[in-house]
């Protein structure tokens, strides 16, 4: 079987975990400052999304309509928008919106995938063969079309969101779950154990699902970049999250008409999407170095 | 056998891509039918006067039950019918028909694009440090991060409202389909030219390049001739998503540059519960991933003859 | 038969010597807007135009389409039997004059004798009553079915008489015969089945172009109708329209569509980005112009005032008055359009000119009247509470209407009664679907919307009558309100169906069962080169092409 080389539909069109792991692989040749830095933002992403209160004392959500679209300045850190809401604390806030999101889908992703990448690749060959099938049938759903299904199905709100976009990564992970598992089911130190006399489930949890699972936070560290990044897309076609929430992709989306005459509202929640995935992408091909160093 | 290894497993394959296709199109029918309000209510909007409802139930055959109308669908597209849509009221073959063309020009333009632009930076960055490298890889992962809609706004107000260089969309040739591919190119580009360049550096490395090297080849030639072609599986694999995205990035590019293509049919064919369309392009979509699949799994083994023993 | 004679003035002028129009209305609809330049030495015939909208329409087919921005392109393959002046009057089209009876039951219309249909059938009263009854036929699923619920038959008296009988008076008639949606089409494209949506040549009207072809997602190519002799009565010209073709090109995005007029890819744009208003106006090589807001409806909330907290007239109240909706207007339009006060629009003849100053932006008030409603209590996020429960409203607003900065707008207003009140608004994006779901059992709560070009008393009807939104839970709305539109609807006298329409806005807004926001108006953006842009004053959008001409540059 060559599912794991099968082409895993990415959402919006070419962001594939796997992929993109591997690119940083070489990226960084002093990895640990790199490192050293994308663990620093998101820990700062982390607090922020804890207590943005701390940062500004602007309220995200009401704004001075007189003072809108003021450029940067002291008083406004990283100007207003359209509504003259302050865009630095609506970055900050946004945050914790972005990150659930990400972190939720991912979430939903690496259970769902996780268990049915494990189904696939312990049990008899027709359970294996229909569950690859459900990813084929999932998979094949171009990525908007699924959201778009899922969100006017549930309504656009923040968890539907996650929900959508989180379905969409199931295969993703199954299919990485499942490889691994039949890579683990068969080598030789499981087969030993077997014959030691080791009972099946305690095989199992002392040998197959560590190995498993280490694979899985690396692909789910650097999905979470993917998913932000498919929320903005689905903010421009007006399927985000519910307005006026400071979320950085309905932000971006959102600026997009008054581009022209105002940088600042894009800009900014633009560059916290940019640095978030890379810091991400980073983080989880550091994993995955660690993790290539201890399975050779 | 008449069917080498290969053709049976493309055989193979070609068996489940049907169940495939049945299995989307039935989870598509099934979540449109499970979607909140009527057809009918849906379909005459804010309007309303005596029997337009039930005149318009009895036009598409709604007043059946769920399972006599999926039999009906099923029957139908065995048959090759794929009926009208409520909405637009055309043949769905027509309508799905005339988009084809439009979004697989993006598409491939878009992939070729993505293609050069990687190979070009790649290959005169891999392996060679410096600062060069540090501003290629910059860019490519800006370009990977960023929101497709965005790139496609900065780039109109660039080249086409400042410099006016190419023009939105529409009339204009060749020159009509630059920005558009350009705008879902370039996270593509940013992805692949990376994977690229880890795998060429990889090759590098490798102890059969000294010998290459020692046989007197110039760098340039050794990179395209040796280092390209064996790091092309992960760019393969690449090319796949490619694929299996096109769909989801088209929705974007026309809608920022006003071009015809399945996105927006979709888009708008979702939006306004418009089954038979959906229905269309879902079918659709399923066989473009089976076949994006089985031609990738070809063309891993034309790369790496290898792979034809497994 | 004794009959009143409708030519002009009619009844209707008469009413319009009582209601002087806005300034702004006349300004814009009456004459061709563009600048005045002498030394052009006039109009002139040849050269091609494209223009960018902003919507591609679902539908072409103007009996069937519900999209007030298809209109604008159908109007240039599409005339109507009659025409309506920006003043209020009726003006001959295809029709050049008509009679009605006293009991405002029969109409006898007279039509031209020369008019032709793109696929060369001809016009006559066999022609005008197919549509008339193909329309009415609810087998066959028009929108303009609607505009004639009245309708009993038509006769035709002679090829080029028709008789129209309603089963009772209908007030509205002549309004919806000069819409659009009833526009006249050829019997045989009809005949031909539904596939006259997809547009294109089989779609044969008798309007100054022909629909040449259509690329979906991309434009529609038009081409002069040589035949062409029979303009409206309000057109600045007869004869076949100036330019030889047009394109009219589908460009959804804002920022696109300025850049594509700014960079000369296109001539004219229609929906023009309150801040990019100042790169066209008053700029050398553009111009921009406004047009009236009398044919839609005003952008309102309609209060669903059958579910609590709504229930309350002080909690509706203090939703209208919370908010400063002058300064928010201005704030997102900056200055493009007019705050409404009603939800007729400012530039009808039935507005209700008496509500303006009458309400709005009294936060005291609003504070006071949900105290005594026992709204006391506070949350942690500082929103009112009453026995435990936040003073919560929820606006759905169906997605795919969502446009115009219309949801920033909402936003502002949440923000103001979130700061001002502690009321929650909340505004949640809905699909179609949802929307038609709420509407069929009832349980929308706040639709915000404006109405399809239609008659005053339609357009109460359609929204907040006894067959509007609320109709599904109408034992529980308001008896006065509906009686008072039913009156307006079927008066035959225009003075008595303006005390009746006046009296209906103003219910709505003192109780607050409606909190309008503002008067939508379309901006056209053009080239200084393009003359002859107008307005038409039945739909508010951009008239057809017919009189716009190339001046040299």
């Amino acid at each position: 079987m060559t599912d794991t080389l099968r082409p895993l539909a990415g959402f919006g069109g070419s962001e594939g975990p796997a992929v993109r792991l591997r690119a940083f692989s070489n990226l960084l040749p002093r990895a640990r400052l790199t490192i050293l830095a994308a663990t620093a933002f998101i820990v700062a992403l982390v607090i922020m999304a804890a207590a943005p209160h701390l940062f500004t004392h602007y309220d995200p959500l009401a704004g001075d309509m007189l003072a809108a679209l003021k450029a940067p300045s002291a008083d406004h850190l990283f100007g207003t928008d359209r509504l003259g809401r302050d865009v630095f604390a609506r970055t900050l806030h946004g945050a914790r919106y972005s990150l659930s999101i990400g972190l939720g889908s991912a979430a939903i992703s690496v259970v769902f995938g996780v268990l049915l990448g494990l189904l696939a690749g312990l049990r008899s060959r027709l359970l294996d063969e229909a569950i690859c099938r459900l990813f084929d049938v999932i998979s094949s759903f171009p990525g908007v079309l699924l959201a778009l299904l899922v969100v006017t199905f549930l309504g656009a709100g923040m968890e539907n969101i996650a929900i959508a976009v989180g379905i969409a990564g199931v295969p993703k992970f199954g299919r990485v779950v499942r490889a691994q598992t039949r890579l683990v089911r068969d080598a030789d130190y499981v087969t030993h154990a077997a014959i030691y006399g080791q009972s099946r489930f305690g095989i199992f949890a002392r040998h197959l699902l560590p190995n498993v699972l280490t694979a899985v936070p690396v692909v789910a560290t650097v999905y979470v970049g993917t998913t932000i990044l498919a929320v903005s897309g689905l903010s421009f076609l007006g399927l985000g999250p519910q307005p006026p929430t400071p979320e950085w992709g309905v932000m971006l989306a959102e600026s997009r008409d008054v581009l022209r005459v105002a940088w600042w509202p894009g800009v900014f929640p633009g560059a916290a999407i940019t640095l978030t995935v890379i810091s991400f992408t980073a983080l989880g091909n550091a994993l995955q170095r660690r993790f290539e160093r201890r399975v050779p | 056998m008449i069917f080498g290894p290969l053709g049976r497993r493309i055989l193979s394959r070609l068996g489940t891509s049907l169940v495939v296709a049945w299995g989307s199109v039935t989870a598509a029918f099934l979540a449109l039918h499970a979607l909140p309000g009527r057809i009918e209510d849906i379909l005459a909007g804010d309007l309303d006067y005596p029997g337009l409802r039930e005149a318009i139930a009895a036009e598409w055959g709604l007043g059946r039950s769920l399972p006599e109308q999926y039999l009906d669908f099923v029957a139908r597209i065995a048959s090759g019918d794929f009926g009208v849509s409520y909405v637009l009221r055309q043949p769905v073959a027509q309508i799905v028909g005339s988009q084809i063309l439009p979004t697989v020009q993006l598409a491939t333009t878009a992939g070729a694009l993505a293609l050069a632009l990687a190979v070009l930076a790649a290959t005169l960055t891999a392996g060679r440090g410096g600062a060069a490298r540090s501003v290629a890889s910059t860019i490519e992962l800006t370009c990977a991060s960023a929101p497709v809609f965005w790139i496609g706004i900065l780039l109109l107000m660039a080249f086409s409202f400042s410099l006016r260089w190419f023009p939105v969309s529409g009339a204009g040739g060749w020159k009509a389909l630059v920005l558009p591919s350009a705008a879902l190119a370039l996270p593509t580009a940013g992805l692949l030219a990376q994977v690229l360049r880890e795998a060429m550096e990889k090759t590098l490395e490798q102890p059969f390049i000294v010998t290459v090297r020692a046989r007197g080849l110039g760098e340039g030639l050794i990179r395209l001739r040796h280092v390209l072609r064996h790091a092309a599986l992960p760019a393969v694999t690449l090319g796949g998503w490619l694929i299996g995205g096109l769909l989801g990035g088209a929705v974007i590019t026309e809608k920022v540059f006003g071009r015809p293509g399945l996105g927006t049919v979709t888009l708008n064919a979702v939006l306004t519960h418009d089954v038979p369309v959906v229905l269309a392009v879902v079918l659709l979509a399923a066989f473009i991933h089976v076949a994006a699949s089985t031609l990738l799994d070809i063309v891993y083994v034309v790369i790496d003859p290898r792979l034809k023993a497994q | 038969m004794i009959a009143r004679t409708f030519r002009a003035p009619s009844v209707a002028a008469r009413a319009m010597l009582h209601l002087p129009l806005l300034g702004i209305g006349l300004l814009c609809a009456a004459a061709p807007l563009t600048k005045a330049h002498a030394e052009d030495g006039g109009p002139r015939s040849g050269g091609e135009l494209t223009f960018g909208v902003t919507t591609e329409p679902v539908c072409f087919n103007p009996q069937r389409s519900e999209q007030q921005n298809s209109f604008i392109l159908i109007r240039n393959f599409v005339d109507s039997l009659i025409a309506k002046n920006a003043d209020g009057r009726f003006l001959p089209w295809l029709a050049t004059e008509w009679t009605v009876s006293p009991d405002g039951k029969t109409y006898d219309f007279k039509l031209r004798k020369d008019v032709t249909f793109h696929d060369g059938e001809r016009l006559d009263a066999e022609a005008v009553k197919f549509n008339l009854d193909f329309v009415k036929d609810p087998a066959n699923t028009n929108s303009a079915g609607q505009l004639l619920q009245f309708y009993e038959k038509s006769e035709v008296v002679s090829p080029t008489e028709i008789r129209i009988t309603l089963t009772k008076p209908d007030s509205a008639l002549l309004e919806s015969l000069a819409s659009i949606r009833l526009g006249i089409l050829s019997p045989k494209a009809l005949k031909s089945g539904d596939r006259l949506c997809s547009g294109g040549p089989a779609l044969a009207g008798s309007g100054p172009f022909l629909f040449q072809s259509y690329t979906r997602g991309q434009s529609i190519s038009l081409v002069r109708n040589e035949r062409y002799g029979w303009a409206p009565g309000y057109a600045a010209h007869q004869g076949p329209a100036y330019l030889d073709k047009a394109t009219i090109r589908f460009l959804p995005e804002y920022s696109v569509r300025a850049g594509a007029l700014s960079s000369g890819q296109v001539d004219v744009i229609e929906g023009v980005q309150p801040t990019d208003i100042a790169l066209f106006k008053d700029q050398p090589g553009f111009q921009l112009l406004v047009g009236p807001s009398g044919a839609q409806t005003s952008f309102t909330l309609n209060i669903n005032y059958t579910i609590p907290p709504a229930t309350d007239v002080r909690v509706r109240q203090a939703l209208r008055d919370g908010a400063d909706i002058d300064g928010l207007v201005n704030a997102v339009y900056l200055g493009a359009v007019r705050r409404a006060w009603s939800n007729i629009a400012p530039d009808n003849p039935f507005y209700n000119r008496a509500l303006e100053g009458s309400w709005g932006n009294d936060v005291a008030k609003a504070n006071a009247l949900l105290d005594e409603a026992g709204w006391t209590g506070r949350d942690s996020e500082g929103f009112r509470t009453k026995d435990g429960q936040r003073l919560s409203i929820e606006v759905g607003y169906p997605q795919p209407f969502v446009r115009d900065n219309r949801d920033v707008l909402i936003q502002g207003v949440q923000a103001q009664l979130r700061k001002n009140l502690g009321f929650d608004l909340k505004l949640r994006l809905i699909t179609g679907g949802e929307w038609a779901q709420q509407k069929a059992n009832g349980s929308w709560t706040i639709y915000p919307n404006t109405y399809l070009p239609a008659d005053a008393a339609q357009e109460l009807q359609g929204n907040i009558g006894e067959k509007g939104f609320i109709q599904a839970v109408a034992d529980k709305g308001d008896k006065e309100l509906f009686s008072l539109i039913n009156q307006a609807l079927s008066a035959t006298d225009v003075e008595a169906k303006k005390q009746f329409v006046d009296a209906a806005q103003k219910r709505a807004v003192d109780l607050a069962f409606i909190v309008p926001l503002f008067s939508a108006n379309y901006q056209l953006a053009a080239k200084d080169n393009v003359r002859g842009l107008s307005f038409e004053a039945q739909l508010d959008s951009p008239a057809s092409l017919h009189d716009v001409w190339l001046a040299e540059q």
